[in-house]
Order: structure tokens, then C-alpha cells, then sequence
């Protein structure tokens, strides 16, 4: 009968038209498209801030255009605040996160993580005020941080652990709405790595912030991020961060943003990947 | 052909349901109490725009005018964010209120003051001559007809508000539906779940506000 | 006395955002108009067929634009559509304003009195001619208030697209406020322009009224 065999016909189409949509993958669509679109965190120095004219600058900023250039694509930033990273990846709006990403198991879930591109370590930042001299005068106290990171899910845990009532956690739509609330007094204290809490007391815009002793978490590795079912594109990344290391662009950039020379070592002693 | 890769998460979402269902309660909270507060200053401020005092008229008119010209969302992230460099903290729950609040007086000002201007001169002027007080005359002839004319603004206003609450979550408000859903989504990224669900939670109380106020004008109008 | 960190490069970014946030209101009023036109015009000369598409639209008006953008956003993305945030923004707006417009138009046309219809209709106009030249007209003059203030609303309403990461007015404010401290500052500057051009749009606004009412 025509109708059948006209149905046929439609049906073969479509699964053709979706076949050869099931082989190309994201990374061969940044290829033809030439362009490449990386969230980046801009309130999070010197990973992610903006210069006097507004630019975007930091060591995230140029490992985006590393990325790009190895890709031979043009790269453009999307800004993301913290807790906004993963729904923009997740609604289309960038094509892979690089923004100091905790790699945790939960995130693993929803997206794919790659081998970690840069450590963090965790310390306490109060204001000079607030009489917290180490991580455990934050008990009863209000404390802070950007909804969903990775020390502001690890604080809150403390905090239920401590169970007191004066403390309370407020979680913050950026890290940047967090340190505001930090040094106008809302908050007595933020857990926030060395890198950010150094940059920020070294602008001099936060005359009564201080650090107050490290956290004591686990060395925070971040990874770049990109859809789960992309694995070509994971597989790219994970070379990708391999060769910044080999080829020494990775302390290049660390001497440029952090300063110094004892860029973290990015692996996990005693387990392969 | 569209690629619809995506697994919805539905059951994690509703069992998330009693927690929202909390936030909804919240919610609540802060809008009656904002329009309970943005009635009260509206009045003083429709007072006020009208009296021939320089130093009343001045802040009443400045109040109305910010209100109504500014967004919503930033007089709540003025007062949360811009007052502390004064050193006055307000929590985000406080800011929130205080910002519906601010707005909510400044439209109902100018809604009360269109309702003022319906109710002919001629009835204040009948109460006064037949011995009534000023505030008696308004208490007993201008009030009655005031809430008729305005009660239709004043119920949208109170729907307004049951929406505007949403704002909270831009200064970390995480009691109120809008927010408890979003540190659900930053937790597990099921965003459409969370948001589709905390959607049809908002669009029940709007219609509930609205049952509401219809059974009310019912009984307040019966004549 | 009193020293900012403030520079022109920084008032030329918030007035980009100042900007984004008025092309969003005109796409928005432009889309929102012309569908909330032609459905206002079926919800009032057909009441009862038309009733279906007022549900749908009143749900619009029922739920926080915020969630509104939210959901579009991570509904396009499930079903894996290429639209940019501002392609969304301006869709959820554009619904948004059609349902309030649809109510706006619908109590204009109902202002023009039945007789002035009936009139038009035994001079031998037909129906078209008759909404098109004497409805319309009429319906525009009594509807305009309404529309200005739900231009100036939308206006203000573009700040919440901040939620999906497009850059306006607020946005361009904080971005500010983190590098330079300064909140209260930047804010009130950032009012100031949101005022002024609440200011610009009701005058323009009134201007019209005025140059309307000179005709009657």
C-alpha cells in the first residue's frame, strides 16, 4: 500500500537523519562551528576577575585560550558565578567549565569531570573584627559561601556537626555576594582557597579581612568540565591538561597568576588516574 | 532531528515536595506580612503626598517615585547589599520584606490616591456638615467606598507580592519556595524538575489568593 | 571628600547594560504587542470560543518570571534546541506582556459603546472596516495608559534575565560593585539610570496622550 510503504520511507529518514546526529558529538560541533564557549568564574581571583577596563583576566581566562588554541577554534567566556557553572553547562550555554571546578562525586553524577587541571588548599577568611583566630571559632558563629562549592557544602556539614545554635549558614548566589557579606558584617567568616583570599586582601579593596588559619579539608583538585555522554570531548581534555603540564605551560601560568614556583602537583599519590 | 538526551529525575523531585511545600508556607508569610505593612505606609504616604507640608510631601513623593520607577529586584538588592555600607545588616529574609514592602507602598499609594480622587469631594463635605469629625467622616463614608473602588488593584498587588517573594533567592534567601527549590537544583542540577514543580506550587497560590479575595469581595460587597 | 574608583570605562559598561536591558523591553513590548493585540481583539468580540486561550495565558501572569526564565531555559536545553539566553528571555517576556496586553485591548474594545458600532455597521461599513477604522482608534486611546505603564513594568522586569546570565543593567552594576567595593555607590548610579529611563518613557508617554487629546 503507498501509505506504508511512504511511512517506511519517513521512518528510514529520520532514523538516517538521527543516526548521523548520534555520530557527531560536541567536540566535533566546536570544531565546525569555530568557536568554543568556556564558563569562566570572574569574581574568583587570580583564576577569573576583570581588569580596571572590565576585561576578563586570570589563570581560567588563559587556560580557555590554550584550550581554544589547541582546538584551532576562537574562544569565547561565558561568566558564570559559582553556583551557576553547571546549569549553563547543563542549558546549553557553554560547551565545557573552566572554573576551579571541585571534582566531587556528586557533580560526577550529573556531568562528565576530567583529570584535574589545578589544587586547591582551604583557608579561613574573617575580618579582623570578628575574633576568629582558627577554623574551629567558627562554631556558633554565622558563616557563609557560594550555594553548591565544595567548601561551602563541607563548612555547612561542620556546622550541622558542631549543632549550635548561635551558628547558621548562609548560602550566597556568588562568591563575590559572600565576601560582601563578609566585610559588611553579615557573616563572620568564608572558607575560600589561599589563591582567591591572598588576591583579595592584596587589591586593598578589603581593608579589615585577614586569614585566619587553614581548613582542615581534604586538598581541593578541580577539573574541567563537560556534558557526561561527551567522551570525546572528555578524552580531549584529559590529553589536553597532560600536555599543559608536560609542555610546562602549567607553571608558566601559575608563576604568572600566583606566583611562585611549587605549582601543585595534580595527582592523587598511590592511585592511577 | 532533536537529540532528547536528558532522563527526568521526577521521583527525586517530589519527594522533595514537603520541603517546598515549607517554603510555600513561607512564602505565604512574607506576603501577607509585606502587604499588611505596604497598606499601612500607603496610607500615610497617599496622607502625605497630599498635605501641604513641604517636609511631608517631599520624602512621600520621593517614596512613590522610587518605588514605581525603580525594579522590584533592585530596591530588595539596594537594601540587602547597599544599607550594610552603613553598617545596618539586614538578614536576607528581612531585606526581602522590607523590599516588597517598600514597593507594595509605593504602588498602593497611587492606587489609593486614584481611589481618593473617585470618591466625589461633595460626600467628605456632607459627613463634616452633619457633625461627623474628620475622622469619623472618613472612617465611616470615605473608607466604605475606597476599599470598593480600590479592592480589585489591591488584590492584584497581593498576587504581585505572592510573585515578587521569588526575589529572595538573589540575596540567598533559602526559606522561601523560590529559594528552598533553587538549593535543590544547586544541589542535584535537576533544574527543570525542581522549577517545573516549584511553578505549578506558585501558580496554586496565585489562584488560591484569587478564590480567596473573590469570596471576600462576595461577602464585603453583598449589597 | 568623596573619592570613587569609578571610571568612565565603567559607566560605558553599565550604560552597554542600560542598553541590553531597553532592547530586551522593545523586543519584548514589540512581540508581547502585537500577539496581545490580535488575542485581546478574539478575546473580547468572542468571549465565550476564546476562552480557553485566557487560562493559558493567565498562567503567565501566575507564576514568577523568574521561575518563567529558569524553565524555559532548562526545557530548551532538554530538547536540545541552539537558542541563545536572550532568544529565551525575549520569548518568556514577549508571553509575559501578550497576557497582559490581551487584557489591556480587551477593556479598550470593550469601552467603544455598542451604539457607535452599530452605527458604523448600518452606514454599510463591514465588519473589518468597522473594527479596523472605528473600533481600533477608539480602543487605542482609552488602552493607551495601561500599555505605557506595562512598558515601564517589562522595563524593570528585565533585570531578573540576570538569573540566566545575560548581562543588563544589574548585572553590569555587580559586576562593578565586586571589582571596586563600592556598593551603595554603583547601585544608586545604576537607579538613577533605570529612573531615568522610567522617566523618558512616561513622559513620551504623557507627550502622546496629550497630542491625542488635542484632536477630541
Amino acid at each position: 500500500m503507498k501509505l506504508k510503504s511512504l511511512a517506511f520511507t519517513l521512518f528510514a529518514t529520520c532514523g538516517l537523519l538521527a543516526a548521523s546526529a548520534a555520530q557527531a558529538d560536541k567536540l566535533d560541533d566546536i570544531i565546525k562551528k569555530g568557536v568554543i564557549r568556556c564558563a569562566v568564574v570572574l569574581d574568583f581571583p587570580p583564576m577569573g576577575s576583570r581588569d580596571s577596563s572590565n576585561t576578563p583576566i586570570g589563570f581560567d581566562v588563559d587556560y580557555c585560550a590554550d584550550l581554544a588554541k589547541s582546538l584551532g577554534v576562537k574562544h569565547e567566556l561565558v561568566e558564570t558565578p559559582f553556583p551557576d557553572r553547571i546549569p549553563a553547562l547543563m542549558s546549553g550555554r557553554a560547551d565545557v567549565i573552566v572554573g576551579s571546578t571541585s571534582d566531587t562525586m556528586e557533580r560526577a553524577k550529573t556531568v562528565g569531570m576530567s583529570v584535574p587541571y589545578f589544587a586547591f588548599e582551604m583557608v579561613v577568611l574573617t575580618r579582623t573584627d570578628a575574633k576568629i583566630g582558627k577554623y574551629e571559632d567558627l562554631k556558633g558563629r554565622p558563616v557563609g559561601g557560594p550555594a553548591g562549592t565544595y567548601e561551602a557544602i563541607a563548612l555547612e556539614a561542620d556546622l550541622k556537626k558542631w549543632n549550635n545554635p548561635k551558628g547558621k549558614f548562609h548560602g550566597y548566589q556568588s562568591l563575590a555576594d559572600s565576601v560582601l557579606a563578609l566585610s559588611q558584617g553579615q557573616i563572620d567568616g568564608v572558607v575560600v582557597t589561599s589563591t582567591v583570599a591572598s588576591a583579595l586582601i592584596k587589591t586593598g579593596k578589603y581593608k579589615n579581612l585577614k586569614i585566619a588559619g587553614k581548613a582542615p579539608y581534604d586538598t581541593d583538585y578541580v577539573s574541567l568540565v563537560a556534558a557526561r555522554n561527551e567522551f570525546g570531548m572528555l578524552n580531549y581534555l584529559n590529553l589536553f591538561i597532560n600536555r599543559q603540564v608536560r609542555s610546562g605551560r602549567y607553571n608558566e601560568l601559575f608563576t604568572k597568576w600566583i606566583g611562585g614556583t611549587d605549582a601543585p602537583a595534580l595527582t592523587a599519590a598511590g592511585v592511577y588516574r | 532531528m532533536a537529540d532528547f538526551d536528558y532522563t527526568f529525575y521526577w521521583r527525586a523531585a517530589f519527594e522533595s515536595l514537603p520541603e517546598m511545600l515549607d517554603g510555600a508556607w513561607v512564602t505565604v508569610q512574607i506576603a501577607v506580612l509585606s502587604m499588611g505593612l505596604g497598606t499601612l505606609l500607603a496610607v500615610f504616604l497617599t496622607l502625605g503626598a497630599q498635605s501641604d507640608r513641604w517636609m511631608l510631601r517631599a520624602p512621600a513623593t520621593l517614596w512613590v517615585s522610587v518605588a514605581r520607577n525603580t525594579p522590584a529586584l533592585f530596591q530588595v538588592y539596594m537594601l540587602y547589599f547597599g544599607l550594610g555600607t552603613f553598617g545596618l545588616h539586614l538578614g536576607s529574609w528581612l531585606a526581602l520584606v522590607a523590599g516588597i514592602t517598600f514597593n507594595n507602598a509605593g504602588y498602593l499609594a497611587e492606587t489609593f490616591r486614584g481611589g481618593l480622587k473617585a470618591i466625589p469631594a461633595t460626600q467628605l463635605r456632607a459627613a463634616r456638615s452633619l457633625g461627623m469629625s474628620a475622622p469619623q467622616a472618613y472612617r465611616l463614608i470615605v473608607l466604605p467606598q475606597l476599599l470598593r473602588v480600590v479592592f480589585y488593584p489591591l488584590t492584584n498587588q497581593f498576587v504581585w507580592a505572592v510573585l515578587m517573594t521569588s526575589l529572595g533567592v538573589v540575596v540567598g534567601l533559602t526559606s522561601d519556595l523560590a529559594g528552598v527549590t533553587q538549593a535543590l537544583n544547586v544541589r542535584t542540577f535537576r533544574t527543570f524538575e525542581f522549577f517545573a514543580i516549584a511553578a505549578a506550587l506558585y501558580f496554586l497560590l496565585a489562584k488560591f489568593v484569587g478564590v480567596m479575595t473573590r469570596v471576600i469581595a462576595w461577602r464585603l460587597f453583598r449589597y | 571628600m568623596f573619592s570613587t574608583s569609578l571610571t568612565w570605562n565603567d559607566v560605558l559598561f553599565l550604560l552597554q547594560g542600560a542598553w541590553t536591558t531597553l532592547l530586551l523591553t522593545f523586543l519584548a513590548m514589540l512581540i508581547g504587542t502585537l500577539l496581545g493585540l490580535a488575542c485581546g481583539l478574539g478575546r473580547a468580540l468572542w468571549p465565550r470560543l476564546t476562552w480557553p486561550l485566557a487560562a493559558l495565558l493567565d498562567v503567565f501572569r501566575s507564576v514568577p518570571l523568574l521561575i518563567q526564565f529558569v524553565l524555559l531555559n532548562s526545557l530548551k536545553s532538554i530538547i536540545a534546541l541552539d537558542w541563545s539566553a536572550f532568544t529565551v528571555a525575549c520569548i518568556v517576556l514577549g508571553c509575559y506582556v501578550t497576557a497582559y496586553c490581551t487584557e489591556i485591548v480587551r477593556s479598550g474594545v470593550l469601552a467603544v459603546p455598542q451604539t457607535t458600532r452599530r452605527a458604523a455597521r448600518s452606514l454599510g461599513m463591514s465588519f473589518s472596516q468597522d473594527v479596523v477604522h472605528i473600533v481600533l482608534p477608539m480602543a487605542a486611546r482609552v488602552a493607551f495608559p495601561g500599555w505605557i505603564n506595562l512598558t515601564l513594568a517589562v522595563m524593570k522586569d528585565t533585570s531578573l534575565v540576570l538569573w540566566i546570565g545575560i548581562v543588563e543593567l544589574l548585572r553590569a552594576s555587580q559586576t562593578i560593585v565586586t571589582r571596586l567595593q563600592e556598593p551603595l555607590f554603583v547601585l544608586m548610579l545604576a537607579g538613577l539610570i533605570y529612573y531615568g529611563m522610567s522617566l523618558v518613557v512616561a513622559r513620551a508617554g504623557a507627550w502622546t496622550e496629550k497630542r491625542w487629546q488635542e484632536n477630541d
